[in-house]
């Protein structure tokens, strides 16, 4: 007998479990999520840099999370591509264990404490980069459903020979993955990083329209593109969690106290004799 | 001979071309006795002129070692930890399933996607998104599931590993009690695999005997399956009784 070809089972064959599933999309946290997208050299990351201290400054608590930097998956991830083991599918299935990660350790704990949380790159790197690999879309979509949509994705459009003149990159500092070398565009690094952000440029434009990301134009003054940034988070701010007052040095001063012992901890004042 | 066949959308990279070998996948729970089962047969696989490779789980040289580093924190939540073993999963595929089954080899498999699919929904995680996840697997040429009961389970973990903290769903079930969430985890898994093994035409073996039982029984079961590999029906019967080796 021929055993049935799909994973998908009847739901009257599968064992009840308990709700709510893991994996499956949550959404109505309190916190807020703002995320940005781009190819390398579009300056995606300038900018989330500057709404951040805006933020801070305006004394709201915020998290910052990048791609690729979860503590449980990076070994597995810097040894894949130093060794260059990995293929489309472990490229794709190694990226969504750090997302995993961060969303379940980092992500969603804060959402849900109400804090704005930034991520530099989220799923829709994933999407266009894994699809120019070859990884069917669909598989990828469901792949990374347990993500918590974002309350604002921006996406920093410029053109591709604008972007490559801002990296300038030698052949040299171009890594293996990075370049794209492992779709076999072109054996030469910087060639084939070129004909990679390409092919990328070109799926993000897909992704945009399907999830409704905002157009920035990264051709534009970084102070313009930053002021226009902000008018559009602003809206999206109300409510989310602040700061309490700085903590030590209040209480000091209520109480007419100096801070020595505070001073000493931080070694502001030297050793003590 | 056959061309592959994958669960969902067949993975990129994975060229069309027919695979002349077997792929032959044994399932079941933690300390059924999969491995000693796995050894035996590629022995018996050996004697028999088939060329074997064995793999299992945490063996890629991708993601075997983060996997284990990572069992070890304290951080580890199910989904990562699942995508962490469908990488490994996939990296075996590609390096030593794959090109086994290209070359004509039979590729014995201890434990495939159904482990981990098990593992997976006793935690929690949704089935759309497991079945989803591991479409990019190839079809087996045979699964054997070994069915074993709690009664004769317990003694078999006690008298080698005793109740390991992951294979006792220490890490999701609410009690202290060891010896209550193993039975409790293991019910679980078992029932999951039962399911599966419905789902998916296993071929069940009843692993409660003693190994030579068991082993035969697997023997009987995979015969048919290499037999048309072989040039002539004769080759195989120049073995003697596969029990004799375990004399």
């Amino acid at each position: 007998m021929a055993p049935e070809p799909r994973l998908g089972g009847t739901a009257a064959g599968r064992a009840p479990v308990p709700k709510p599933e893991l994996a499956e999309p949550v959404t109505g946290l309190p916190g807020r999520l703002i995320i940005v997208e781009g190819i390398d050299g579009s300056g995606k990351s300038t900018q989330l840099d500057l709404l951040r201290k805006w933020l801070v400054n305006q004394g709201y608590l915020v998290i910052f999370s990048e791609w690729n930097s979860s503590p449980i998956v990076k070994s597995t991830t810097r040894r894949g591509k130093k060794l260059q083991l990995l293929s489309p599918m472990s490229f794709s299935l190694i990226h969504a264990a750090d997302l995993a990660s961060r969303t379940y350790s980092q992500i969603m704990p804060a959402l849900q404490a109400g804090a704005i949380v930034l991520a530099d790159r989220y799923v829709y790197t994933a999407y266009v980069r894994d699809t120019v690999r070859g990884v069917n879309r669909a598989w990828l979509r469901r792949l990374y459903s347990f993500a918590v949509p974002p309350t604002l994705a921006f996406y920093f459009d410029v053109p591709l020979d604008e972007a490559m003149k801002r990296i300038s990159v030698g052949r040299s500092e171009l890594k293996y993955y990075e370049a794209g070398m492992d779709l076999g565009l072109s054996r030469d690094p910087a060639e084939s990083f070129r004909l990679f952000q390409g092919l990328i440029r070109r799926e993000y434009e897909q992704v945009i329209g399907e999830f409704g990301l905002v157009r920035m134009d990264a051709t534009e003054s970084l102070v313009q593109q930053q002021q226009r940034m902000r008018e559009i988070v602003r809206p999206h701010l109300e409510g989310a969690m602040r700061l309490p007052n700085p903590a030590a040095e209040d209480p000091l001063r209520v109480a007419g106290l100096l801070g020595h012992h505070q001073a000493e901890r931080t070694g502001a004042l030297g050793p003590t004799p | 001979m056959t061309a592959p066949r994958f669960y969902g959308e067949p993975p990129p990279g994975i060229a069309s071309a027919e695979l002349p070998g077997r792929l032959i996948v044994i399932e079941g729970t933690d300390g059924v006795g999969r491995s000693t089962h796995v050894a035996l047969l590629k022995e018996w696989l050996e004697a028999r002129g088939y060329a074997v490779v064995n793999t299992g789980l945490r063996r890629s040289s991708l993601a075997g070692r983060g996997i284990e580093r990572a069992k070890r924190g304290n951080t580890l939540d199910p989904l990562t930890l699942n995508l962490l073993y469908a990488t490994d999963f996939w990296d075996r595929m590609e390096r030593q399933i794959l090109p086994a089954l290209r070359a004509g080899m039979v590729a014995l498999v201890d434990r495939y996607i159904f482990s981990l699919i098990a593992r997976a929904r006793v935690r929690g995680l949704s089935a759309g998104w497991v079945e989803n996840l591991f479409g990019f697997a190839l079809v087996p040429d045979l699964v054997v599931y070994l069915d074993i009961d709690m009664e004769h389970l317990v003694p078999r973990v006690l008298s080698s590993t005793g109740f390991d903290y992951w294979e006792s769903g220490q890490d999701y079930l609410p009690s202290p009690d060891v010896y209550r969430n193993f039975v409790e985890h293991q019910t679980r898994l078992m029932a999951e695999f039962r399911r599966l093994a419905t789902q998916h035409a296993f071929t069940t073996v009843d692993a409660r005997g003693p190994i030579p039982e068991v082993f035969r029984a697997l023997c009987a079961e995979i015969e048919p399956v290499v037999q048309s590999m072989a040039m002539f029906e004769s080759m195989n019967h120049e073995v003697s009784d596969p029990l004799k080796m375990l004399a």
